[in-house]
């Protein structure tokens, strides 16, 4: 077969590199860090696109590779097995081909850090496990890598751990993210009981042979790994954790809560398609979810200040759109979007990273403004970024989101209505970030020097968000294809897009002209607390404070002292208790002796006659 | 008396020869060595002799004595033992001040007094053997007879001794006033003949368990326990808890065995009753003891509480597990107990007793080996798996088990668990890194020989039971 057969060492480099650096950072310049770090990803990225190359040229027949088997117990078996097939071949390129630049852009943003070893060691870690996700063909071995990625942003967010905030901020992902992962744990027990194997193509075989659609077992399997879908990939209710992800260095918020892990929960979905058209009722779930998550987390990005945390809602937002498609059963259009979205949200906070860069880690955006000239790369990358993320005709966004939208008026205009709604407030936020940051009074920005490690992979990868529509992989040999969308004029696909430009004006009207002004709206009462509301998230964090934390808390405070530790405790105490109360009897005395002998004589005699 | 009865007594023979010629070479010439050296070889052909004791089982030889296997099997654990404490004592004593010569010869007298003991099957030998051992116990207790502590501990053991065998003395009255017999077969065919209990019989029984009960330090006649053993030399110590307590154990088994005294079903209440404060009381009373000697006491007052429970188990199993059950746990004991107490002998220096558990601190880093063989010992002593002890507790829990001693085998438990504490508390002192001042390691050869060999023994027997067994096995069968 040729190269396709070195597979193995996609997901291999990173690791290496993991080891190497944590093995043996300490003693490494900053250079061979780079050079290690960086280089581990490239060589995959290199492997990956002669890979790439040669799977699509091909006969694009699916390849599977089993390395050794990880467990064998009776009739469970779980090999190490990838498998290759057009789905994760895109998934590859996005992996290797984004997380690249971002090592690349790394290694100039992370220069100054004390932790540059920890930092590439945690990168390339996350990196392998991401890459065995989305190689894995079981799902435990999927598992395994989707346990790994969730390891690896809980170690990047904590990165800075001198700051508490920023060690709550890793638990509060981590912890969130469990509680999906949980119920996607039930869910592989439940299929492996069920079908007797781990195996994805098997799995979704059987299922479809042996269960009759809309059943009780494959809407509880769906369900459960629906669970782990909506943690991973931030969505309701499981998405408040993601805003607060933004403690990390900001390439890991490129690389980990953008472009590649919270789109996990869209590819388990995609993989495992078969089993959720089994299950009609998740399936519509998943697309209702995924439009009120983009509905609430674009409101929230219209009201932050931070940087980061616009773009943090926003990310979540797009993802709420590719769930959106997944449920109306527009599968490769959902991989379509997870690829765009990948390109400009990359880019996006890239260029948010070099803003922070030379604002010295500032984050709130009325603090910045008129960047447009002392800073024309991080502009132009963000108007690219905004366009394409607001979905204006012709950038790589506008492909994918105008088909998911066209889809979803096929199924449910309702969902398309909202749809559209969501997609015009998009433009009000992205916009309206732009225009505050990069227009209006200027003020000096300190140190404006990025180095060509910075610069090469934004024009990469604006490069990729304009044009990045042409790259679509084709996915109708793994996903089925239901819409036959019709790609002349109407009505319909005239209002889908128009309604991102229309939020450009908006955000134009506001932060541009200045012919609205917002403070005059939060002059109204109503309005403010709506805005508040917005602010945080829509009181989710709040929600789970009262409904679990609290209630926990309580329930442990009245357990302080543990209520069965007690017995033990008490246990002690009596033996104590009896010891000093016989040991009162040794007294030393040999008439006591004498006395307690003949009455113990005395005694067992009574026993005796008596008994 | 014929040619196959003299060679049937020549192990008893041979240590009271032993005992005469040590003391005329002391009368000679004072030479610790040299008596020690006597009584060793004396002790080995006693050994040696029982070899062709076997041949001529089961005799009966005079009117006091059975020469059975039950007897020889356990002289010879008697003997070993005896040859071991004299190990131990050689090097305890050779360097103390004071006449040291009549040491062998005492342990000598005592062992003859403890072989006449698991071989008496007459209320007279019982009673001699006994007494025999006991006053050489006396003195050897009090032997460092400069201190006030052994002096202490031998005048406590005098008079309550002789207040045991008040009772003892009275309950074979009784016995003999209702029966007319002293031998114990005798007495045997008495009770099988009554359908009902007579009451004298039965408080003449109570009487005698009363007397042994304070030799085996039963609660409530456990008192001296702690202040004899603390005060006695470390090695004296081993022997009054393994020759003494055993040879005792030995004929309270073979007297209920050839009485049938378990037709008599309130002297199992009462063994009951002693078995279950035995084991809660010597284990509490250990629980939180700083003095190694003491807690050993304690803890010995709990394994005897243990044995008894495979006795009371005798009532409704057969006979050879009786045997078998009780064999295996003494032997077991008696390794362990020596081991402990030979390591506390082998610490010990003319000035201080190792007795305090300060003294052991940090142990392992000093003298790792005699740490680990330490170590060693309280695990068996626990009943941890793969040593003597472990195997020596499982007969009993499964005696007790067989027997549904529920009641007994929750005591056993709860014991065993709070036996754990003190047991692991001395591993953790030992453990525990100190800033002590080195003690000077002391040339203790033979103490250390012995103490190799009976470490190896205890856990090729935690590991590979078998053979023991078998043995074992044999003689009850023979019995």
């Amino acid at each position: 077969m040729g190269i396709i057969e070195l597979l193995k060492w996609v997901p291999l480099f990173p690791f290496l590199g993991f080891l190497i650096l944590v093995l043996a950072g300490k003693w490494l310049t900053k250079s061979l860090i780079a050079w290690v770090g960086v280089g581990s990803v490239a060589s995959s990225a290199l492997l990956t696109a002669l890979i790439g190359a040669e799977f699509l040229n091909g006969t694009m027949r699916p390849y599977q590779l089993v390395l050794g088997h990880w467990m064998e117990v009776d009739d469970l078996s779980i090999p190490f097995g990838f498998y290759l097939d057009a789905l994760s071949v895109t998934m590859l390129f996005v992996v290797t081909g984004i997380g690249f630049l971002i090592h690349l852009y790394a290694a100039g943003f992370m220069e100054s850090d004390f932790g540059y070893a920890r930092f590439f060691a945690y990168m390339n870690l996350f990196v392998s496990a991401m890459l065995v996700l989305v190689l894995a063909d079981n799902l435990a071995l999927l598992y395994l890598g989707w346990e790994g990625v969730g390891l690896g942003s809980y170690l990047l967010i904590g990165f800075w751990y001198e700051d508490p905030n920023n060690g709550y901020a890793a638990r509060k992902a981590f912890v969130m993210t469990r509680v999906g992962d949980t119920a996607m744990l039930l869910g592989l027990f439940l299929l492996f009981t069920q079908l007797h194997t781990f195996d994805i193509q098997l799995l979704m075989l059987r299922a479809t042979s042996q269960w009759t659609p809309g059943a009780v077992l494959p809407v509880a399997a769906a369900t459960l790994l629906l669970g782990g879908a909506l943690g991973k990939s931030a969505q309701l209710p499981l998405q408040s954790w993601l805003p607060d992800a933004m403690a990390g260095p900001t390439p890991v918020s490129a690389l980990i809560h953008a472009a590649t892990m919270v789109t996990a929960g869209v590819y388990l979905i995609a993989r495992t398609n078969a089993l959720f058209m089994m299950a009609p009722p998740v399936q519509f779930a998943v697309a209702v979810l995924g439009t009120i998550t983009l509905l609430m987390s674009g409101c929230s990005a219209l009201v932050q200040t931070d940087i980061k945390r616009i773009l943090a809602y926003s990310t979540i937002s797009q993802i709420g759109y590719m769930f959106l498609a997944l449920g109306v059963g527009a599968w490769s259009t959902a991989i379509f979007h997870l690829l765009t979205h990948a390109f400009f949200k990359a880019l996006l906070f890239l260029a948010a990273g070099a803003v922070i860069f030379c604002f010295h880690h500032e984050h709130n955006i009325f603090k910045m403004g008129g960047l447009r000239k002392t800073m024309p790369l991080a502009f132009w990358s963000f108007m690219i970024g905004s366009a394409a993320l607001s979905a204006l005709p012709f950038t790589s966004g506008f492909y994918s989101k105008h088909e998911i939208l066209m889809a979803v008026f096929e199924v449910s205009p309702l969902l398309w209505v909202l749809g559209c709604l969501g997609a015009l407030i998009t433009g009000i936020y992205s916009f309206r970030l732009v225009f505050v940051v990069f227009f209006g009074r200027e003020r000096p920005a300190i140190e404006s020097k990025l180095g060509w490690r910075m610069s090469l992979p934004m024009i990469l990868l604006g490069a990729l968000a304009l044009f990045g529509g042409m790259l679509r992989i084709p996915l109708d040999s793994v996903l089925p294809d239901l819409f036959n969308i019709d790609h002349g004029f109407n009505l319909v696909s005239f209002i889908t897009a128009t309604t991102s430009f229309i939020g450009l004006l908006i955000a134009g009207l506001f932060y541009l002209t200045g012919t609205f002004s917002v403070q005059r709206l939060a002059g109204f009462n109503l309005v403010k607390e709506i805005q508040g509301l917005f602010f945080n998230g829509w009181g989710i964090d709040a929600l789970y404070d009262t409904l679990v934390m609290r209630p926990f808390k309580t329930i442990a405070k009245l357990n302080k002292n543990d209520a069965v530790d007690g017995i033990y405790t008490t246990l002690v105490l009596l033996s104590r208790g009896s010891h000093f109360l016989i040991s009162a009897s040794q007294t030393g005395h040999i008439r006591w002796y004498v006395s307690l002998m003949t009455l113990g004589t005395v005694a067992i005699l009574a026993i005796g006659w008596l008994s | 008396m014929n040619i196959n009865q003299l060679i049937a007594l020549a192990p008893i023979m041979t240590i009271a020869g032993t005992a005469i010629a040590v003391m005329l070479g002391i009368a000679v010439r004072r030479n610790f060595v040299l008596a020690c050296s006597v009584a060793a070889v004396g002790l080995i052909l006693s050994l040696w002799s029982l070899g062709s004791a076997w041949r001529e089982i089961p005799i009966q030889t005079g009117l006091l004595i059975q020469v059975d296997a039950y007897m020889l099997f356990y002289m010879a654990l008697l003997l070993s033992s005896g040859l071991a404490v004299l190990g131990f004592c050689y090097d305890y004593f050779k360097d103390r001040e004071g006449q040291n010569e009549e040491l062998p010869l005492l342990l000598l007298t005592a062992l003859l007094g403890g072989s006449v003991l698991v071989g008496s099957t007459h209320f007279a030998a019982f009673f001699m053997g006994l007494e025999i051992l006991s006053i050489s116990l006396f003195v050897l207790i009090g032997y460092p007879l400069k201190q006030s502590r052994p002096l202490e501990g031998a005048i406590k053991y005098l008079i309550l001794s002789g207040v045991s065998s008040a009772f003892l003395l009275m309950g074979m009255a009784l016995i003999y006033a209702q029966c007319g017999e002293l031998y114990f077969s005798g007495i045997g065919g008495y009770i099988a003949s009554r359908d009902d209990m007579n009451i004298m019989v039965l408080g003449g029984i109570i009487l005698i368990v009363a007397g042994l009960g304070f030799k085996l330090s039963l609660i409530p006649f456990h008192l001296w326990t702690p202040d004899v053993y603390q005060g006695a030399p470390a090695p004296i110590t081993a022997f009054i808890a393994t020759v003494s307590k055993g040879a005792v154990f030995v004929l309270l088994l073979r007297y209920f065995i050839s009485t049938d005294s378990y037709a008599y079903k309130p002297l199992l209440n009462i063994f009951s009753v002693i078995a279950g404060l035995s084991i809660l009381g010597g284990n509490l009373l250990a629980l939180l003891q700083n003095n190694v000697k003491r807690l050993l006491a304690y803890s010995s007052i709990a394994h005897m509480g243990y044995l008894l429970v495979a006795f009371i188990a005798g009532g409704s199993i057969s006979s050879v597990l009786l045997i078998e059950s009780v064999t295996f746990y003494l032997f077991a004991y008696f390794i362990t107990t020596i081991g402990a107490f030979g390591v506390v002998s082998i610490l010990s220096t003319p000035q201080t007793e190792a007795e305090d558990i300060s003294f052991y601190r940090g142990l392992f880093w000093q003298r790792p080996w005699l740490a680990s063989a330490f170590t060693l010992m309280l695990l068996s002593l626990a009943g941890i798996p793969l040593t003597a002890g472990f195997i020596g507790k499982f007969y009993i829990f499964a005696g007790a088990a067989d027997s549904r001693l529920w009641g007994l085998l929750f005591a056993i438990i709860v014991g065993s668990g709070l036996g754990l504490y003190y047991y692991l508390r001395i591993i953790v002192v030992m453990s525990t890194n100190a800033e002590t001042t080195a003690i000077e390691p002391a040339q203790y050869s033979i103490s250390t020989a012995v103490l190799v060999f009976l470490t190896m023994l205890l856990i090729w027997f935690g590991i590979y039971p078998t053979l023991l067994v078998n043995v074992i096995q044999l003689v009850a069968y023979a019995t």
